[in-house]
């Protein structure tokens, strides 16, 4: 039958004849929601809760135990007309509200239903329990008795002047941190540090407990103002393995007014707050010491992780209470979500008359941010979660984040698809639709497919290098002497230039000179005679009579020889004092102005001329193991076709082309530049033991760039030194491909 | 204080409900089962086991009678008191095959044995027309009434319970079990007596309307418990002396897959007049405006899922001339559903096809079986609708006291079998619902029908020429006819053009279940035609007339296809049993419901192309229309399992919900 909402129902025999009502036990409580009335059924005893629309509520405030189902639904007929409700939802209330043990009947009750029932309950929970390892809550104690002898007491801080003082105290702490900004941020370096981690750990537990508390006292509080407000259940609950306090404020869902749910809410946080504020007033004024590190992790921890986990409301937590209640809108996540599945249902798939979970038009808004916002942050946050758990538990430990992993997968990808594709395949809703329904999942989840997994994508990596020219020649002084004039620094040179001028370490170079001068008269006047006596002896054909004179010229000759080494010693000494460029570059030698009238020693490295014509430059970059595997795998690949952009670091423009030219075969772990270091701003973490930060905790691969020499027509602006990053574009690969890749390598590392 | 029999008390304590259906995990797991289980080669244990049966023969027809009665008395204790073996069974079986014989002349053939065995071990037997089904229902139906816990073989009509009770009376009675049947004239006390009997006879409606009644008895008692207290604190005025049923414990049930699964979800309904004057007249004021819309401008049909939607322009229509009436028709949601209603009746529900005028009162024609239902009403006020466009008298729509599917009774059977011509085709169904499983037993001859190929024509006048051509051809050789159709509307036009052809020719759509049995067992005689709704005289053998053989047996002519193949390949059984010659064709049009219904696009495409003209019927078989109307089949078939389906979940969920509400009825 084509119609929204069929008056009939075949099954109205059933209940047609019944006179039930509600429990006696059952209170009932009015709300109000963006202006619509709504009643909040709560039976105290098992702390079940029911909403009702006015109708319903019209409807169920009219069973008496005395009239019948069917007397009741003529009367609604008569005064509600067509808002009244069908057989069909009466029928649906009444199951529900019976299934909620709200209802009693006239008809004995059906025990066996009771207790199935209640078994299918616990089975629920422990289900629940085992899908949700990660938030496990342990339920201990009963505070309402304690909760009720002191909420006069602490109640307080939950009215006007217990408002004003929590200002005034928020005033004080924030006066007293801003005093001291610098030192509250170099303490915050050493909050994570073990030393730290018992304090942290007891501050944690003392402000949770607190903060449970305080939503304890809040809701007694307001119970004792207008009913309800019992706090039956406080335990412990392990998140991600973490015990916490935890309180079942719920009952305070069914509080009138909506700033009283707010404050119940919020009072956690309230009262953290108040303890930041403290804490921080204290922490400003003692010295350090234990009590000045407790106080500082109390503030932390009350502010920080308030403001950052149970304020935000994206998670289930007091933020989304609050939020909730300050929207008027109750189960504000639920709703969030069908209200998306409603949008896809309506204008999607076309089916018809889907139920639209918004009661106001001002909801919608509302409904399409949160389930979409909350819906990636919960993605988000539970693989933060996993990783944290990865990295942080012992190795014995492992196993728990796998298990954690295994069944959060099962229960937030597993659970939700098979639902899914149940829904598609049986659900009634669509039987009209499914092939519409059907085409249109598939070709979403095929588009999806094919952009992540098919679809090829750049597949980039990138590796931290140096600059270093490839021709490098550094510059030694030759001999000692003192610098005259040099060549500045940085000036280009070609092969021969004159680079630094020197003068002999002797007092008087005049002098020096003279003496040169002396000796080379004296050698050349030497040289002449015996290169005479030389050329008689020779022609002297009779050895025997030269014989006499043979030694005399030997003699004379090992003097002339000796003269001339010295000769030639000073001549080099002298040429010596001139350095020259060994080949065309620039002249670098940072010092060299500093140098002028020093004295050089010999051997003394003075500076270098660098080869800096860009086609002489290579880029040493240091890829991680992860990067260098790649590169194992493209092995075959021919490396140099791969294309890659330098860039400088820091200077995202512009960027060089190259080529790889060479990939060191085996692991490093001496770092081309200290430049690379983590310890100086490098991506690369250094020894610790090393001090001149060269040698790389971890193994890396080499690889050599040759960077393109022009860029237009014009040398590119790389200098030798300069620390660059360099983008390697790998064959473009899926995007699936790609992630696979990052999480083994993720996770075999954390190993 | 009256005595209440212990078979009531056990009644009272039996659990409700029937099997859970299973979820989740366990439903996967259970359809996999059953996938699992149709490997099992049970046809061929159970005929290993009737050879077994068979070679007892010697045995057994040596002894006297007073031996064999002394003998059933022996199995009677034994079985009572549950000290039985596997070889007694089969013992047991074979001493009850040998009574039989002696009693009644028949002595079951090895597969009667074999289907027999398979009965009594919970199957679904499929088991041709004409093997003698009765027969072999009679060894598991002795074996459970020895075990003393009740019996109910359950027939699909009157006729057939008391025929076979008092036909098979003889077999029970010897081996000293007490035998009844129930019909619709049976009294309380009658009925009472009838179901503590050991092997109790009735029809499915028989059966469960009586359940109804108990549980109506009962009122609030929802259990053995509350009953004792009640018979303790009210003595006889307490509902429990006039329950009539014992415990639900074992059924055979005859044609199981009409009754457990083409009427499985049809209602049984217990109501009471509920006068309202006011809803009177809104129906006929429904009518009247319903009258002045306008097809495609007011309202728009949907043929597929056969609904009526309104359009704007019907909804503003509506809402000028609903507003000086009132009443009813003060709200829009009431109005525009009662509109919707008597448009529905108007458009979907024709004249001779779904429902008859009888006597000023408007009758429904069953869907499946072409029979008139002068007992059934269309719920929610459809019934009125309907009456108020024939502007018949309109009795207002009864109240219901209590109702339940012919599925959800039998579900509550501690073990149920059952036994059709036609079981395969549903046995996933059959698993998923009554954890049955079926069982195939070969005829005792092979068998030698003709399936001559399907004509389509693309129109219905086409196809009901071609149908009398072919009566024309086949009548002129004498040889015999049946033709089936699917509504009395059809029946009688068939009738008329036979008419005026001057054949005579017997047509069949009453109710008299007895008289039908007998004109359809004469529909082999020599140069008869019989023209039958499909159901009619279900569960009769057709035998041949002398001479009829030679001529090619039997003729059925299914004139459409039904909404699920095994209702056509019921028809279709009806030629060629037991080893006869006979055959069968199909006619069918591309105007047929089924394409019209599950095959929309395409049989509107092949229209297109086959425009309607004058002269020779075109037969346009070929096998692309032939797999139009095996899809189209198909479609209906899942369709119908899915809304089986549907009942059954609603059901479950109802039982769940308003547990207040007392015990399920």
């Amino acid at each position: 039958m084509p119609i929204d909402r069929p008056t009939f129902s075949e099954s109205w025999y059933r209940v047609g004849a019944l006179c039930p009502r509600l429990r006696s036990s059952v209170q009932v409580f009015r709300q109000h929601f963006r202006g619509q009335m709504w009643h909040v059924l709560q039976d105290p005893g098992s702390n079940q809760f029911f909403r009702l629309n006015d109708t319903g509520y019209h409807f169920v405030g009219l069973l008496d135990g005395k009239k019948t189902v069917a007397e009741v639904w003529n009367i609604c007929n008569g005064q509600l007309g067509d808002s009244a409700p069908t057989q069909g939802e009466v029928i649906a209330l009444l199951g529900q509200l019976y299934t909620s043990n709200l209802l009693q009947a006239d008809i004995p009750p059906d025990a066996q239903g009771l207790f199935r029932r209640y078994k299918q309950r616990v089975g629920r929970e422990v289900r629940g329990y085992l899908t949700n390892l990660l938030f496990i809550r342990i339920p201990l104690i009963d505070p309402d008795r304690f909760l009720e002898r002191w909420v006069g007491i602490f109640g307080s801080v939950f009215s006007m002047i217990g408002m004003l003082l929590w200002f005034a105290i928020m005033f004080t702490g924030a006066y007293f941190l801003l005093g001291h900004t610098s030192e509250l941020a170099s303490q915050s370096v050493g909050i994570l540090q073990t030393s730290n981690l018992p304090f942290l750990a007891i501050s944690f537990w003392i402000v949770k407990i607190v903060h449970e508390f305080g939503h304890g006292f809040a809701c007694k509080k307001f119970g004792l103002q207008a009913g309800g407000g019992e706090v039956h259940v406080m335990g412990i609950m392990f998140l991600i393995f973490m015990p916490l306090p935890y309180v079942d404020a719920s009952s305070a869902w069914a509080f009138r007014s909506k700033w009283h749910r707010v404050v119940v809410g919020g009072a956690g946080m309230i009262c953290e707050l108040v303890i930041a504020a403290v804490a921080a007033i204290v922490w400003a004024n003692v010295g350090p010491g234990m009590t000045q590190v407790i106080a500082y992790n109390c503030m932390f921890i009350a502010s920080v992780t308030t403001l950052m986990f149970n304020a935000n409301p994206l998670l289930r937590y007091d933020g989304y209470y609050i939020l909730s209640d300050i929207l008027e809108i109750p189960n504000f996540a639920q709703r969030s979500k069908n209200y998306l599945y409603y949008l896809v249902k309506k204008y999607i798939w076309s089916v018809r008359n889907p139920r639209n979970p918004a009661n106001t038009p001002g909801e919608k808004t509302w409904f399409v941010f949160y389930g979409i916002a909350s819906t990636i942050y919960r993605m988000f946050i539970l693989v933060v979660i996993l990783m944290f758990l990865s990295d942080r538990l012992p190795e014995e430990l492992k196993f728990i984040a796998i298990i954690a992993a295994a069944v959060s997968g099962v229960a937030w990808l597993c659970t939700p698809i098979f639902k899914f594709v149940k829904y598609l395949a049986t659900s009634g809703e669509l039987a009209r639709v499914r092939g519409r329904a059907v085409a249109s999942t598939l070709l979403t989840v095929t588009s999806i497919i094919m952009v992540i997994g098919v679809m090829p994508w750049r597949d980039r990596v990138r590796a931290e290098g140096v600059v270093e020219p490839l021709g490098l020649e550094v510059v030694y002084s030759r001999t000692d002497g003192f610098v005259d004039n040099f060549l500045p620094s940085g000036t280009p040179v070609s092969a021969g230039d004159i680079l630094l001028n020197a003068m002999p370490p002797a007092s008087d170079p005049q002098a020096r000179a003279a003496f040169v001068k002396k000796l080379n008269a004296e050698l050349t006047a030497s040289l002449r005679i015996l290169k005479a006596e030389y050329d008689k002896i020779k022609r002297q054909e009779d050895w025997a009579l030269a014989e006499g004179e043979h030694g005399v010229v030997a003699s004379r000759i090992e003097e002339a020889k000796a003269k001339a080494e010295q000769i030639a010693r000073i001549e080099e000494e002298i040429t010596n004092l001139t350095l020259r460029a060994p080949i065309n570059g620039i002249w670098i030698s940072p010092d060299v102005d500093r140098l002028k009238g020093n004295f050089l020693q010999k051997g003394q490295q003075i500076g270098l001329v660098a080869d800096h014509s860009p086609n002489n430059l290579i880029v040493r970059a240091v890829a991680s193991q992860e990067i260098g595997a790649i590169f194992y795998e493209l092995r075959n690949e021919k490396n140099h076709k791969i294309p890659l952009e330098i860039r400088i670091l820091g200077r995202p423009n512009p960027a060089f082309g190259g080529h790889i030219s060479k990939i060191l075969d085996s692991a490093q772990d001496v770092l081309p530049s200290p430049a690379l270091g983590y310890a100086v701003g490098g991506s690369v973490v250094t020894r610790q033991d090393d001090r001149q930060g060269l040698m790389a905790a971890e193994g890396f691969f080499e690889i050599h760039v040759t960077p393109q020499a022009m860029v237009d027509d014009k040398p590119i602006m790389l200098l030798p030194g300069q620390r660059v990053v360099v983008q390697f574009d790998l064959p473009e690969k899926p995007l699936i491909a790609q992630w696979w890749r990052s999480l083994l390598q993720l996770l075999q590392k954390k190993q | 204080m009256n005595d209440i029999a212990s078979t009531t008390w056990r009644m009272l304590a039996q659990r409700t409900g029937g099997r859970e259906l299973p979820r989740g995990l366990d439903a996967a797991w259970d359809t996999a089962a059953g996938m699992a289980q149709k490997l099992l080669p049970r046809t061929a244990r159970f005929l290993r086991q009737a050879e077994t049966v068979l070679g007892y023969d010697k045995e057994f027809s040596k002894l006297t009678e007073a031996k064999l009665r002394e003998q059933a008395g022996e199995y009677h204790d034994m079985f009572r008191l549950g000290r039985n073996s596997a070889a007694d069974l089969l013992r047991a079986f074979a001493l009850v095959r040998e009574i039989a014989f002696r009693q009644i002349g028949l002595k079951a053939y090895k597969v009667q044995v074999a289907g027999a065995l398979a009965i009594y071990a919970g199957s679904i037997v499929e088991m041709a027309t004409g093997e003698g089904k009765t027969l072999s229902a009679t060894m598991p139906a002795t074996v459970a009434g020895w075990c003393g816990k009740g019996c109910h073989v359950i027939t699909v009509n009157d006729y057939l319970a008391k025929r076979d009770a008092e036909e098979m009376g003889p077999i029970y009675r010897f081996c000293g079990l007490r035998v009844q049947a129930i019909d619709q004239e049976s009294t309380p006390p009658e009925r009472r007596e009838a179901y503590n009997s050991d092997i109790t006879y009735c029809t499915n409606k028989e059966v469960t309307a009586d359940y109804l009644r108990d549980r109506l008895a009962m009122g609030r008692l929802t259990g053995l418990s509350s009953a004792l207290l009640a018979k303790i604190a009210e003595g006889d005025q307490s509902g429990t002396d006039r329950i009539v049923q014992r415990d639900l414990n074992y059924a055979i049930i005859d044609e199981a897959d009409s009754v457990l699964i083409d009427e499985g979800v049809t209602p049984l309904i217990i109501s009471g007049e509920a006068p309202n004057a006011e809803q009177v007249q809104a129906f006929q004021e429904g009518a009247e405006i319903a009258a002045k819309m306008k097809r495609d401008l007011h309202y728009k049909i949907n043929h597929k899922y056969r609904e009526v939607n309104m359009t704007k322009e019907g909804k503003a229509f509506a809402a000028k001339l609903t507003e000086p009436l009132g009443g009813i028709w003060a709200g829009q949601r009431r109005s525009e559903e009662m509109l919707v209603q008597a448009l529905t009746a108007r458009e979907m529900f024709l004249l001779d096809k779904q429902y008859v005028i009888q006597e000023d009162q408007v009758v429904i024609v069953d869907d499946f079986t072409g029979r008139l239902m002068p007992d059934r009403e269309w719920r929610d006020g459809l019934h009125q609708a309907v009456s108020a466009k024939e502007k018949v008298e309109i009795k207002p729509p009864k109240d219901t006291y209590a109702r339940m599917s012919f599925q959800r009774f039998f579900r509550m059977y501690n073990r149920i079998s059952g036994m059709t011509g036609t079981a395969v085709e549903a046995s996933g169904e059959f698993w998923q619902f009554y954890h049955t499983p079926v069982v195939i037993v070969p005829t005792n001859k092979p068998c030698i029908r003709k399936q001559l190929p399907t004509r389509i024509y693309p129109t219905q006048d086409e196809k009901w020429q071609g149908v009398i051509d072919e009566i024309t051809k086949a009548h002129e050789k004498g040889q015999p006819i049946l033709v089936g159709t699917r509504s009395v509307h059809d029946s009688e036009r068939i009738s008329l053009m036979l008419n005026e052809l001057e054949f005579e020719h017997e047509v069949l759509n009453a109710v008299r279940h007895a008289e039908e049995a007998q004109i359809v067992a004469q529909a082999g005689q020599e140069g008869r035609i019989t023209v039958a709704t499909n159901m009619a005289g279900r569960g009769t053998d057709i035998k041949l007339g002398r001479g009829v053989a030679e001529l090619g047996g039997l003729y059925v002519m299914a004139t459409d296809r039904q909404e699920s193949g095994r209702i056509d390949r019921q028809l279709a059984g009806r030629s060629g049993r037991m080893g006869d010659p006979g055959m069968v064709r199909t006619f069918v049009s591309l105007q047929d419901e089924l394409p019209r219904r599950y095959a929309t696009k395409t049989a509107e495409f092949l229209q297109k192309r086959h425009p309607p003209r004058e002269g020779k019927p075109r037969n346009i078989a070929n096998p692309m229309t032939r797999r139009m109307f095996n899809k189209a089949q198909k479609r209906a078939e899942h369709t119908a399992f899915k809304q089986r389906r549907a009942v059954l979940k609603t059901d479950h969920w109802l039982d769940e919900y308003l547990g207040f509400a007392g015990l399920e009825r």
